[in-house]
């Protein structure tokens, strides 16, 4: 069988096509050394599961480019608070090294406490506090008894795994132990629930929000976009947990489960079929004849405009080719939704997907669909060199890698510009993926002059070698 | 008599640091030799976090590997990463040259770079015989501990390991030496272009200008694999030891030039980057004196359409405006003195870096420009903010991190150095040289005018 690409022997089996064999690949290995790895570390996995929480001081207990390097790069939106978007950092010198950090983060804590009075300050270890066996659980319990602020060790030591998803559970593991189910909401309703792994990026759960609150739901916390600290202490009285990102967070809403005997639903806000899926089976959960009544009349209201407003956008689109390669999560719930603007899925891809992300995937992507898993940086550009799709899904890190190629990109990660998410941003959606499949510079980006008048094919010249 | 106040940090934490660590200096010396890749030893973050930061500045893919370092490694030491890593990074790229750049982690579990890079270089020389040319391949340790210093160190720490290790004595040569520093494409250019009108070869150590912003031509962009154009070919780099000199354009980060003078007699100048008039004139003058070619009347050109600008605008616009400025020391440094030649009032500088003579430089530029400098040592961005809450002023002048603060404050951010993020085409444009002046100078005017004057003002004018 000829392999997807060429590449290493031991990276041929991350890569596979649906309908032949197994149709899943090798995933959740160690990256090859020396590769330009797409992954991150699990200190990177964890701060963007927390970073959402607006009214929390996210205090980095490393050297500082650890801090210096992520602080405000996450698209997630507040409605309230700013404190989120500071970068804070212990700054590790030598002599902290030698002699310990302890002392100098129980420090920055107390400082961090009298500057801000944040809602929560979270403490992140990092490879170097790990390696130095600094005890941040025992210095954050200190702080607190001082401060009576919630100071939350989170022990996301870099190198721990080669899958950031450990940094998500991390992260996920500091809520469940420090935050969730620490005070009590003023009162319940029949109808209570948190929305597990939505972060708010470009304002997504605006989108979804409104329809909720609409269907009479009550949302006691959102996990963890633009929420705060107090709000998710409260999660454990939600009757229903609707979970989102089932990447980063089916892990917190199964233990949640197992601690408190709240059930979960997995939904997908992505497309207008998912959306209304979703709505419905909330509705349907709840069993409230009128909560599903209201709730159809809002489907009914929503999806009216909806085709209209995307039709030029749909005609432009259709049976154009699109390639993601993201964290996990979009690999799968962003399949229907291009489909509906008449887009073909042609591969799915994923940097830390395990393998039930990749039975997801598989269960979700057409036969011949290919499926990538942890694809360097050379993988990607021959993948996208060698199949030519019309349009490449991912983070900031391949956008230009994808551009040099002539291969128009569309961010879907930290730095979307537009809420994608609910009806009104599958709008927003057709009109964004629209505009970079159709921009006309990909027709004006051929090689020579005298070619320039022809009629170059999107997404990169054919003599391309 | 006008002198400098020097604040210190009164807290341990930092808030919104104005410096990153080491490694992403070297990763940045490294991008611009030619078909070179670093490899970051250390954790996946080390290499991800810093490509997101190069893409998001330059808009342009940035190739760096990594080791992968995961627990077992921290046990067990991390040299069976790095030997692998060296190993496929050289059967895929088959590059000219490897920078393996150290990090926290490697450093402290003991890691012996040398060592290992040692080791690898001779298997790679036994592979040779079934892969030809993997022997050719230059690996370069550079020992950047993440505990030490900032960025700009580890730039210094970069340059220096890449000259020490293949600076070669041979022909003497009529090149001039620059290190230019962690600066823009648009910055190289500029210098490459006034000592091309000079008549003079310049040797960038390194230059990063082609590779930090590269054609999108489809049809050629190599891919198989990704190397961008241009950077410093490997050859030339050793050709540096037979320079008639080195002139650093960042004083701050000086010790190859040092080191070239030491050990190859090349004689080196330490010097401030060129931004604004008296710098350039100074840069103008060191090229001069290394070389004895003559300043020709295209540059003086050059240097009277700035006088002009300046002539034109700063009385009316910009007298005794009160401008802070933020960011790597050299950069601080340089906008200082130019603003004070636009007669405005710079005073207050903040940087994150430690160097040693920033404050003493500072000093001379208060003298200079008779304004009271309040010189912010080591500091972060919160400090700034609450300098600047207190202490108002008309301007400010850094990277894209103080955007919310001049956004909340009403004060309109010029934007230079690392990382400008929230705008296009900063990478692109020269803050050095005199065309680097013409611009600040626009950028500077119009924020004020638009700023500080009713658009509808008869001053607007003319």
């Amino acid at each position: 069988m000829e392999p997807v690409i060429e590449t290493f022997e031991s990276r041929k089996k991350h890569m596979c096509v649906k309908g032949e064999g197994l149709s899943i690949p090798v995933c959740d290995k160690a990256s090859l050394p020396g590769t330009v790895t797409q992954r991150t570390c699990v200190f990177g996995g964890a701060r963007i599961v927390l970073m959402p929480i607006t009214d929390s001081i996210h205090l980095v207990h490393g050297p500082i480019g650890c801090a210096a390097c992520t602080w405000d790069i996450r698209g997630s939106k507040s409605s309230r608070e700013e404190l989120y978007k500071k970068g804070c950092s212990t700054d590790l010198q030598e002599k902290d090294i030698v002699f310990g950090g302890e002392k100098k983060l129980f420090e920055t804590v107390l400082e961090l406490y009298n500057i801000y009075k944040p809602g929560a300050i979270f403490v992140y270890a990092t490879c170097v506090s790990g390696v130095i066996g600094d005890d941040i659980k025992a210095v954050c319990k200190k702080s607190e008894d001082l401060t009576g602020c919630r100071v939350i060790p989170v022990q996301s030591e870099g190198f721990q795994d080669h899958n950031k998803t450990k940094g998500h559970w991390i992260g996920g593991d500091a809520l469940l132990d420090y935050v969730i189910g620490t005070k009590e909401p003023e009162e319940t309703t029949p109808f209570d629930i948190n929305i597990v792994g939505e972060f708010n990026v470009a304002g997504d759960l605006w989108g979804i929000k409104p329809l909720l609150e609409e269907m009479g739901v009550n949302i006691i916390s959102t996990i963890s976009g633009d929420s705060h600290a107090d709000e998710i202490a409260q999660a454990h009285r939600a009757k229903l947990n609707i979970v989102q990102c089932q990447k980063s967070s089916n892990y917190v809403a199964r233990k949640m489960e197992k601690k408190y005997g709240i059930p979960f639903i997995k939904v997908n806000f992505f497309g207008l079929e998912q959306t209304t899926n979703s709505l419905r089976e909330i509705a349907d959960f709840f069993g409230d004849e009128e909560m599903i009544d209201r709730t159809e009349k809002i489907i009914e209201r929503e999806l009216m405009g909806v085709e209209d407003e995307t039709q030029e956008y749909r005609e432009r689109l259709e049976g154009k080719t699109v390639a993601l390669y993201v964290g996990g999560n979009k690999a799968w719930s962003l399949v229907r939704a291009f489909e509906e603007v008449g887009m073909d899925v042609m591969m799915s891809g994923t940097k830390n997907g395990i393998k039930e992300d990749y039975e997801r995937i598989k269960e979700t992507v057409r036969d011949g669909t290919i499926i990538v898993d942890d694809a360097n940086s050379t993988e990607l550009a021959r993948l996208l060199k060698k199949y030519k799709p019309n349009l490449l899904i991912s983070g900031a890190k391949e956008k230009y890698i994808s551009l040099k190629l002539g291969i128009p990109f569309c961010d879907f990660n930290h730095d979307r510009i537009s809420a994608f998410a609910g009806f009104k941003g599958f709008v927003s959606f057709a009109k964004e993926v629209d505009a970079s499949v159709s921009s006309p510079v990909f027709n004006l980006a051929s090689k020579t002059l005298s070619k320039v008048s022809k009629t170059p094919k999107v997404g990169g010249d054919e003599n391309a070698s | 008599m006008s002198g400098v106040n020097v604040m210190e940090k009164e807290r341990t934490l930092i808030v919104n640091p104005l410096k990153t660590c080491q490694p992403l200096g070297a990763m940045y010396a490294v991008m611009g030799v030619h078909h070179a890749l670093p490899m970051v030893h250390g954790s996946q973050g080390c290499s991800t976090f810093v490509r997101y930061n190069f893409a998001r500045h330059f808009r342009e893919p940035a190739e760096i590997a990594v080791s992968s370092l995961h627990e077992d490694a921290a046990v067990f030491g991390g040299r069976k990463n790095i030997n692998a890593g060296i190993k496929n990074l050289a059967l895929r790229f088959k590059p000219d040259l490897i920078g393996a750049i150290t990090t926290c982690s490697s450093e402290i579990i003991g890691d012996d770079v040398f060592g290992f890079v040692d080791t690898t270089k001779k298997e790679l020389k036994t592979m040779s015989e079934d892969v030809k040319g993997l022997d050719k391949i230059e690996v370069i340790p550079i020992p950047t501990p993440s505990f030490v210093g900032n960025h700009f160190t580890g730039y210094d720490v970069g340059v220096k390991s890449l000259v020490e290790a293949l600076a070669e004595p041979g022909e003497p040569t009529e090149k001039v030496n620059i290190i230019p520093g962690i600066v823009n494409p648009g910055d190289i250019r500029e210098i490459k272009h006034i000592m091309a009108l000079m008549g003079i070869e310049g040797l960038i150590l390194t230059d990063t200008s082609d590779p930090f912003d590269s054609p999108l031509r489809p049809s050629v962009t190599p891919t198989r694999p990704y190397f961008p154009k241009g950077g410093t070919t490997v050859d030339k780099i050793r050709d540096s030891a037979n320079s008639q000199g080195t002139i650093t354009l960042c004083k701050y980060a000086e010790s190859s030039a040092t080191s070239l003078e030491k050990k190859h007699d090349v004689p080196a100048i330490i010097e401030s980057p060129p931004i604004g008039l008296q710098n350039t004139d100074q840069f103008l003058r060191n090229l001069k004196k290394l070389t004895d070619c003559d300043v020709p009347e295209s540059i003086l050109d050059e240097r009277g359409v700035l006088v002009d600008l300046i002539a034109d605008n700063a009385a009316r616009y910009l007298f005794d405006k009160k401008v802070a400025i933020y960011g790597d020391p050299d950069i601080t440094t340089g906008m200082a003195r130019f603003v004070g030649e636009l007669g405005m009032e710079p005073t207050m500088v903040c940087t994150g870096a430690n160097s040693k003579t920033f404050t003493p430089d500072m000093e001379k530029i208060s003298k200079e420009t008779g304004t009271d400098i309040d010189v912010l040592f080591e500091q972060d961005m919160r400090s700034f903010e609450v300098y600047v809450n207190e202490n108002p002023v008309d301007i400010m002048i850094g990277p894209s991190d103080g955007r919310l603060l001049a956004q909340d404050l009403g004060i309109p951010l010029i934007r230079v150095g690392f990382p400008v993020y929230d705008r296009i085409g900063y990478h692109r444009h020269p803050i050095v040289g005199y065309n680097g002046g013409m611009r600040l100078m626009e950028l500077i005017t119009n924020a004020v005018l638009e700023k500080y004057y009713e658009p509808t003002h008869w001053k607007l004018q003319q």
